[in-house]
């Protein structure tokens, strides 16, 4: 009987046991932490997995095949994302023009201040494509960056720092603009700070709650339509 | 024996199905978009149509939901293992992220400022202890 960990990895188990594991590890981390808004606990579960399968000297790729088993579940996770939506439609039928003009507007400057400065910096298409979608929620993030032909695993990290930058940048903006109404600071950590944003601003209060997460599955929906259409025309596809 | 209660699984059946209905749409459409966020466009338009909240598919959502960052996590730990590839672009995925994310949060909150209608004050900003 000699098993290699690649053998063991082969069966999706193994690389679901160790997936769920770090995850609840983190968790209970992040609150014996007394739960750091700097730090998601998704970091922390990911830094106890990626040391995992380091100290067992198992590649990446062969933990990636397993888990796979448990990404499947991303896709009906999206879709799920249209019972939260659905919920906060009344804020959509009450304040319909201002969300028109501002939600496109916002959600293609999320993207564009990035990729300029990406790009006058000299970063190939590649990363671009991988930084592109930053601001957007992850299961949508990924499907995008896949279709530009980026890296999913730099966009990863990319959502994790604009996350974090992003409820910063919130709440420092929101002092110096004196901005109060929950609905602005929702609707901007939800636009530009994706799941993180949203559960900040759940701290700040129910409102501001509802406007983030309308706010990220809109910007998502509408980066989803526009980004792979606008890679197009600017010709950084292929 | 109580009857076992499907809703969760119904609910998941109806996810499942639009995620697959998101597929063909795209496959039939040769549309650049996810199977995914088809799906949840679908069943956003399925949601309107009906008028009211479905409970089963309700029932599936909210722990899918909860599970995203889990589900999320096996792509997380890749960059990990792609630190080298980013060798020599530091500056510019480190200035993209953090100085375009201060930009566009302030436009953000300089649009919504002019354009949404004031609301009678809610409750000042407090930072929750």
């Amino acid at each position: 009987m000699s098993l290699s960990i690649t053998d063991y990895l082969s069966m999706p188990m193994l690389a679901i046991v160790l997936s769920i594991g770090a995850y609840l590890a983190g968790m209970a981390l992040f609150k014996r932490l007394g739960s750091p808004g700097w730090c998601p606990p998704v970091l922390l579960a990911s830094l106890l997995l990626a040391a995992l399968l380091k100290g067992g000297s198992i590649d990446y790729a062969d933990y990636r095949e397993g888990a796979q088993w448990l990404m499947l579940l991303l896709g009906p996770a999206t879709v799920a994302l249209a019972v939260p939506l659905y919920q906060q439609m009344h804020h959509v039928r009450a304040l319909w023009k201002p969300l028109l003009v501002c939600l496109p507007i916002s959600t293609v400057l999320a993207a564009f201040y990035a990729l300029a400065i990406a790009w006058s910096l000299g970063a190939p298409p590649e990363l671009l494509a991988s930084l592109a979608p930053k601001s957007v929620t992850a299961p949508i993030a990924m499907g995008v960056t896949e279709r530009l032909g980026g890296s999913v695993s730099i966009l990863m990290g990319g959502l994790l720092i604009t996350g974090v930058a992003a409820t910063a940048c919130v709440s420092l903006l929101g002092k110096v603009f004196r901005i109060t109404d929950q609905r602005l600071l929702g609707l901007a950590l939800g636009i530009n700070g994706h799941a993180i944003g949203t559960v900040r601003a759940f701290e700040l209060g129910p409102t501001a709650g509802a406007f983030a997460s309308l706010g990220m599955t809109l910007t998502g929906v509408l980066t989803a339509l526009l980004m792979p259409l606008a890679w197009e025309l600017t010709g950084l596809a292929g | 024996m109580a009857a076992l209660n499907t809703s969760v699984l119904r609910g998941f059946l109806w996810l499942c199905l639009f995620w697959l209905a998101g597929d063909l749409a795209t496959g039939i459409g040769q549309l650049p978009l996810s199977p995914g966020v088809v799906g949840l466009m679908l069943m956003t338009g399925f949601l309107l149509a009906r008028g009211r909240m479905h409970a089963d598919i309700a029932a599936a959502a909210q722990p899918l939901i909860m599970l995203l960052a889990m589900l999320i996590m096996p792509g997380v730990v890749g960059v990990f293992w792609v630190f080298d590839q980013l060798a020599g672009y530091w500056l510019a995925v480190g200035l993209a992220l953090t100085l375009g994310t201060l930009l566009s949060v302030a436009s953000t909150l300089w649009l919504m400022q002019r354009l949404l209608p004031q609301d009678t004050p809610s409750a000042p900003f407090r930072k929750t202890p």
